[in-house]
């Protein structure tokens, strides 16, 4: 057995798919004339096999990425670059691999060099294409994410953000990889899906070959090559016990969160991408209370434009119905990088230039977003949420972008929702500290624990060897998220979280406690939260809150929580 | 050898689905499809060499079919432009 970090559990049994990166070498070869027509043959056999596999995934797929899949289909079978590529093997005499390089790269270069965000779009699909076809020349063998064998276990040194957003989540079994921490964005997307994930463990792409039967605890991190029976007989127990927790969650999904003495809060889903809200309404989240739309540039080559933006807010929006999604404006910078946008390296990024700040000092950028969001708020209840606000004036200034952004609209007699309501993540010690002055000028708070905490007592999340200093339990960062709440109870605003704090069952009761209106989680977590606060009463979380008020240690307040939610 | 001159009306220009109809149509013809356009000669056949051509509103385009089913080609084509490919 192999032992990495479980960072979401399940038991998963499946067969192994490694995601190796290829270094590939494409020779540039001369070639006889009578090696012409073979290597012409080559290269419509290898088109014909790209074209034939885009065909079938169309037949899966519908809305914008069965366009995609369209626009693929037409570009693999297209005149130009067939003839452009046909003539560097008939008149330059070059093998077909060399000509597919460089006949693709001429063409696409012709896009790149337009200066237009949808043509520049085009060149990436031609060297994606060109990738495809170099593979099936190699004989490479290329896994496509987003379609999966049933059963498969992902082994990978680690995965981008766009292949986690690619993969056919409903045939992955499990992931191992070899880097990344429990925070990591395959971490949390694991977790959001239900899907049993390991990682941290070294050189295991390497030691699995594809194909290799596998068995993972995603709750301890354990992980079975082969499994024996036995072995498998043991995950199967606990896999059968993880079933009955979820059959008694299931219960919940038709019961509103409400205390047992009557205290209503709301309870809502963290979404990234467009995909997240279908898990969002089957866990019955009641909102969307946290919307990272960074995602939607993390996922683009190029800066994602006005239109692109606004179809996927409309398309959040008019799923949810009708109930509330807080989108939170770009938050980049610090750990999350965009290759189009060239950021200076930062010395200490999370204390750099990033989220609002990045966006109040390049207003095309921002403005392009608040008018999308503003767009699509005509179709349903829309809010926006600013990240990172340490000060009165950035909340100041970046409302007054967005007053802006209304005039241009109301200008170009474009529909919005003009009582969009403005409120703004409380992530910093400083925020928390001024709430009851910041409260006066928004609409509603959300807490954002993750960074709250790292901000309060100076620890990288990311950083193993000081990672048991990071807690939620210390007194500190309970008092800052009491003022928080506080302030924005003085100003009759709403205070809301949206950090992972807010789903812990065993830090719950301090919430309710101290007054937090809305929890805002991974819809994963969604019903084990609805299940804790529906069997909690306001009444005993304020008194425990009390006693932890009073207490010195965050081990301290743990034990005294633990103890509480034994009883 | 049949020609039509007609002039492009969909606002943003000849690029992005509308060049991808065109060329879907093109193709379904045996005719050789060509668009005469700002001296420039663009294969109707092909969604790159359409979208590179860069064309925009009010760009005057002549149509040129030859082959077999050349007239046919050349009505569907010019009925398409007058449609403004659906937009």
């Amino acid at each position: 057995m192999l032992k990495g970090k479980g960072v979401s559990s399940g038991i998963g049994l499946g067969n192994v798919v490694v995601l190796k990166k290829v270094e590939r070498n494409v020779d540039k070869k001369t070639i006889e004339n009578e090696q012409i027509e073979h290597e012409l043959e080559r290269l419509h056999m290898a088109l014909n096999e790209v074209a034939g596999e885009t065909e079938a995934q169309l037949k899966n797929i519908s809305g914008t990425e069965a366009d995609i899949m369209q626009a693929y289909l037409m570009i693999v079978q297209d005149p130009t670059l067939i003839t452009e590529t046909e003539n560097i093997i008939k008149n330059d005499k070059y093998n077909v691999e060399y000509a597919v390089e460089v006949g693709f790269n001429n063409v696409a270069q012709i896009f790149q060099n337009m200066d237009d965000e949808y043509m520049a779009s085009r060149a990436r699909d031609i060297i994606d294409i060109k990738n495809r076809v170099l593979a099936k020349l190699l004989n490479e063998k290329n896994v496509d994410l987003s379609n999966l064998k049933p059963n498969t276990i992902i082994v990978a040194t680690e995965l981008t953000t766009s292949e986690t957003a690619k993969l056919d989540f409903k045939n992955v079994s499990g992931i191992i990889t070899e880097i990344g921490g429990e925070n990591s964005h395959t971490s949390i997307m694991a977790r959001t899906h239900s899907i049993p994930a390991i990682t941290k463990v070294d050189n295991i792409t390497n030691i699995l070959k594809d194909g290799e039967t596998v068995a993972i605890n995603g709750i301890l991190g354990e992980i079975y090559i082969n499994p024996t029976p036995e072995e498998k007989q043991k995950l199967l127990a606990i896999q059968n016990e993880l079933n009955v927790e979820k059959l008694e969650l299931e219960k919940y999904k038709n019961e509103k969160t409400v205390t047992k003495d009557g205290t209503k809060v709301h309870l809502y889903s963290n979404i990234g991408i467009l995909k997240d809200v279908e898990l969002a309404i089957k866990n019955t989240a009641e909102g969307i209370g946290l919307f990272r739309s960074e995602f939607l540039y993390m996922d683009s080559d190029t800066m994602p434009t006005e239109e692109s933006q606004f179809e996927v807010y409309k398309s959040v929006a008019e799923k949810m119905n009708g109930k509330e999604v807080i989108i939170r404006t770009l938050d980049i910078g610090g750990d999350k990088e965009l290759k189009y946008l060239k950021l200076e390296k930062d010395a200490n990024p999370f204390l750099g230039y990033r989220a609002i700040r990045l966006c109040l000092d390049n207003l095309p950028l921002f403005k392009t977003q608040l008018r999308a969001i503003l767009r699509a708020s005509a179709f349903g209840k829309i809010e926006i949420m600013f990240p990172m606000i340490s000060s009165i004036d950035e909340l100041r200034d970046a409302k007054k972008v967005l007053e802006d952004c209304k005039k241009e609209l109301d200008g170009e007699n474009i529909e919005y929702d003009k009582n969009i309501k403005v409120g703004i993540m409380i992530e910093i010690p400083s925020a928390a500290l001024i709430a009851d002055k910041l409260a006066k000028e928004c609409a509603f708070f959300s807490i954002g624990t993750n960074d709250l905490i790292q901000y309060t007592v100076a620890v990288e999340r990311g950083n193993e060897k000081i990672s048991k200093l990071y807690t939620k339990f210390h007194p500190a960062v309970i008092k800052l998220i009491k003022m928080a709440i506080d302030g924005a109870h003085s100003a009759n605003i709403i205070c809301g979280m949206c950090g992972e704090a807010a789903g812990d069952p065993l830090f719950i009761p301090i919430l309710i406690g101290l007054g937090l209106d809305e929890f805002s989680m991974n819809s994963n977590s969604l019903l084990k939260a609805r299940m804790t606060i529906n069997n909690l009463e306001k009444e005993k979380c304020e008194k425990i809150t009390e006693e932890v008020l009073k207490m010195s240690s965050a081990v301290e307040v743990e034990e005294r929580l633990k103890e509480f939610k034994a009883n | 050898m049949v020609k039509e001159k007609v002039i492009l009306k969909n606002e943003t220009g000849l690029h992005a689905r509308p060049a991808g109809e065109l060329a879907k149509k093109a193709a379904s013809f045996k005719s050789s499809i060509k668009l005469n356009v700002n001296g420039k000669v663009v294969d109707a056949k092909s969604i790159l060499a359409i979208m590179s051509a860069g064309i925009k509103y009010n760009t005057e385009i002549e149509i040129e079919c030859d082959g077999e089913d050349e007239n046919e080609a050349l009505a569907e084509i010019v009925k398409d432009f007058k449609n403004n490919f659906g937009e």
